[in-house]
């Protein structure tokens, strides 16, 4: 029982991170038809801003927060500005091989930089409470409760302010939305920009729970992807159960099947991603528009 | 076309040169590079020395990937040979004449399908003379099935699995110590020490197998009850729930066999789970100063393996002591030694040796001197046996003790003693 509970706050909390992690991927994704697979290197990128000011400067990590999103978010309206709105309307595959010719040049760059060795960020609040036999590890409760603030904040965003009903009518008919005044282009910078502010505030808050390093992003964008596509598009509580059911599927199969069970654990949300694609395409909990139309 | 419209497309161009040149990046050769030093033919321009040819080695080592960090070791680790041997050497002396080296260098990206391929590419395209191993043995696996198939020699020093060389092959030869007796050492300090018990986690490729399996035999010879085994995918991120099956067993001894960043992963997961287990023995990165600067004083305690230290007693006529060598090393490259780097220059010297003793650059000639050769060097003795491992190398065992990396076994080259146990993590 013990190991039960210990595994659900485990895979909880990994989930947290998960659903953090994908809503930048899933919003892009459900708003412009754009897969960004450069978006692991974002993340990447956030962690790293975040152990320069921490390991240089001697900020706290989770305080970094506070420059990290602001630069990122111009960072993301100059690339969409600049680069992802000239490919917007051609092909899929135009944007795939841009988005993929960008995370090669971030990580490289970044190995560049910062060298190819892996870094840690130390944090105030490293340790553990015990509550009964079972330890919760307080950096990681952290990343959950700021995961559930972020995800919230957009929500409400999303839902109840002119601009973030802007962002979810270019999403579902960009024709109409221009019709009635939606100025696209803009709607679609700002809409990038968020994303990677917000994927690289998810590097932020992965950096205290994992080494981080200039290769890091390639298997988030997979999990980005498995997520999504089990969530449905831009859909946020789609981002924050399918964080949660895959985190908790990775611990228990982890903790109960002894010996591989890491490995099957991880291979797991692929298998859910298959069988979601083959029975309920449009994702578990629908979202911005089925996956595929465009 | 307006001037205005050029510049509306410039970046575009731009951004497709780019795009090109980042893919074409694994296929050429690397450029020279200020950061990595020298690079392919950049170290290997050394006409005045009155050489008469040059030889040619080639090595794919990941430069990117997840062994971007142990690839820049080894790449430093040739490097520092090819420059003593070029400059300070004079050149390989084959028979009367010498011979200036050069390397032709590619980035295998740490996958094994680019190893292989770039394996292929530097035997048929560049007619390599020699190819230097790359770094881990996953990638080794892959690439010396390429050379076997040329029938070209590939001596190396970072591939350590027993795997590697179960294969009947008879051009490939190692300079390190195999990964099956990695912590056979420290397994041994600790029972003297009293541990009873112990628990395995090892990534399930090709060295991490090799360290886990060996771990087990040790063990068992060392009479530790094995309480628990897992494995671990290559790209894990994150190993909770093994810390937390592992801390509800109670075991003495923790042994973790990766490499650089699942040993940060473990050091990490441990600390937030609480699993405070006697002693951990994690292997590759705690005897690399850099896990010290990037872990702190949680890496106090720390045992790890080690093929070399700079500060062990052996020595040779060509980088003097194993503390002379570290001393070239740090001053070339700015930083000290680590193991991989060390293992990477004694691979390069070992064929420099064997191709001396031949006195010929004929493939058969070389392999009978890699065969018949046992020499002592700065790094240790190098005697292959028939099945091209380093028979005659022990393997030490460091701990990290207030920050520093001490040698705690075997007995003959410790410079400190072991520290046991390790106090719990909130008691520290």
């Amino acid at each position: 029982m013990d190991q039960l509970s210990q595994a659900a706050i485990n895979g909880v909390m990994l989930g947290g991170f998960y659903a953090v992690m994908v809503l930048g991927f899933s919003i892009i994704w459900g708003v412009m038809g754009v897969i960004n697979l450069a978006h692991g290197e974002f993340v990447m990128v956030g962690a790293y801003i975040t152990w320069l000011l921490s390991k240089q400067l001697g900020w706290e990590p989770f305080a970094t927060v506070i420059v990290v999103f602001p630069v990122m978010f111009a960072v993301g309206y100059a690339l969409q500005h600049g680069l992802i709105n000239r490919v917007i309307d051609r092909p899929y595959l135009i944007s795939l091989l841009v988005t993929y010719g960008l995370s090669i040049i971030i990580a490289n760059a970044t190995k560049i930089i910062f060298t190819a060795t892996p870094r840690t960020v130390d944090t105030a609040f490293s340790g553990f409470w015990r509550v009964g036999d079972v330890t919760v590890p307080i950096t990681k409760t952290i990343v959950l409760i700021a995961a559930l603030i972020i995800m919230s904040g957009l929500h409400l965003f999303l839902q109840y302010t002119r601009l973030g009903k802007s962002i979810r009518a270019a999403a579902q008919n960009r024709e109409a939305a221009r019709i009635v005044g939606i100025e696209i282009k803009y709607v679609y910078a700002i809409t990038f920009a968020i994303c990677i502010a917000l994927t690289a505030v998810a590097g932020t808050l992965v950096a205290p729970t994992q080494p981080i390093y200039p290769f890091m992003g390639p298997p988030l964008t997979l999990k980005a992807f498995a997520i999504t596509a089990m969530a449905g598009l831009g859909s946020i509580p789609g981002a924050l159960m399918g964080g949660i059911v895959l985190g908790l599927v990775e611990v228990l199969i982890a903790t109960f099947v002894p010996g591989v069970g890491t490995n099957l654990g991880i291979v797991s949300s692929f298998v859910i991603l298959v069988v979601v694609l083959v029975t309920r395409p449009q994702g578990l909990f629908g979202g911005l528009k089925p996956a595929g139309a465009h | 076309m307006s001037v205005r419209r050029i510049w509306r497309i410039m970046p575009l161009f731009i951004l497709a040169a780019l795009l090109m040149a980042a893919c074409a990046a694994p296929a050429a050769p690397s450029e020279p590079a200020a950061s990595d030093g020298g690079e392919q033919t950049s170290e290997a321009a050394v006409s005045d020395n009155g050489c008469v040819g040059t030889i040619k080695l080639g090595a794919a080592v990941s430069e990117t990937g997840k062994y971007a960090r142990e690839g820049k070791d080894t790449r430093q680790g040739y490097n520092t040979w090819l420059d003593w041997v070029n400059k300070e050497y004079g050149g390989v002396k084959v028979g009367g004449d010498c011979y200036n080296v050069e390397i032709v260098y590619y980035d295998d990206e740490g996958d094994p399908d680019t190893a292989a391929n770039l394996a292929e590419k530097l035997i048929t395209d560049d007619e390599v003379d020699f190819l230097l191993g790359p770094y881990s043995s996953g990638l080794t696996m892959a690439a010396s099935a390429i050379s076997e198939k040329y029938n070209k020699i590939m001596i190396e020093g970072n591939g350590a699995s027993e795997s590697l060389f179960e294969r009947g092959f008879k051009n490939l030869f190692a300079v390190l110590t195999p990964a099956g007796n990695y912590t056979q050492s420290a397994l041994k300090a600790l029972a003297d020490q009293g541990a009873t018990s112990v628990v395995i986690a090892y990534e399930d490729t090709a060295f991490p197998s090799s360290v886990g399996a060996g771990a087990q035999k040790w063990a068992e010879e060392y009479g530790l009850e094995i309480l628990g085994v897992e494995t671990y995918p290559k790209d894990v991120a994150d190993v909770s729930a093994i810390m937390t099956k592992f801390r509800d067993m109670e075991p003495d001894v923790f042994v973790g066999g990766g490499h650089f960043n699942d040993a940060l992963l473990f050091v990490r997961a441990a600390q937030e789970l609480g699993f405070s287990p006697k002693a951990m023995v994690i292997t590759v990165g705690p005897s690399n100063p850099k896990f010290v600067e990037e872990v702190g004083d949680a890496a106090n305690y720390i045992i790890g393996p080690t093929q070399w230290e700079a500060t062990m007693s052996y020595q040779d006529d060509y980088f003097g002591s194993a503390a002379d060598y570290a001393a070239r090393y740090e001053g070339m490259w700015g930083e000290p030694p680590t193991y991989q780097a060390a293992e990477s220059t004694a691979t390069a010297l070992a064929l420099q040796l064997a191709i001396e003793a031949a006195g010929s650059l004929d493939s058969d000639a070389v392999r009978q001197a890699l065969n018949d050769l046992d020499v002592m060097t700065f790094y240790g003795p190098i005697n292959f046996d028939e099945t091209g491992k380093n028979a005659g190398k022990p393997m030490g065992a460091i701990q990290i003790q207030a920050g520093a990396i001490n040698v705690v076994a075997p007995a003959d080259a410790a410079v400190s003693e072991l520290e046991y146990p390790m106090p719990a993590w909130d008691e520290r």
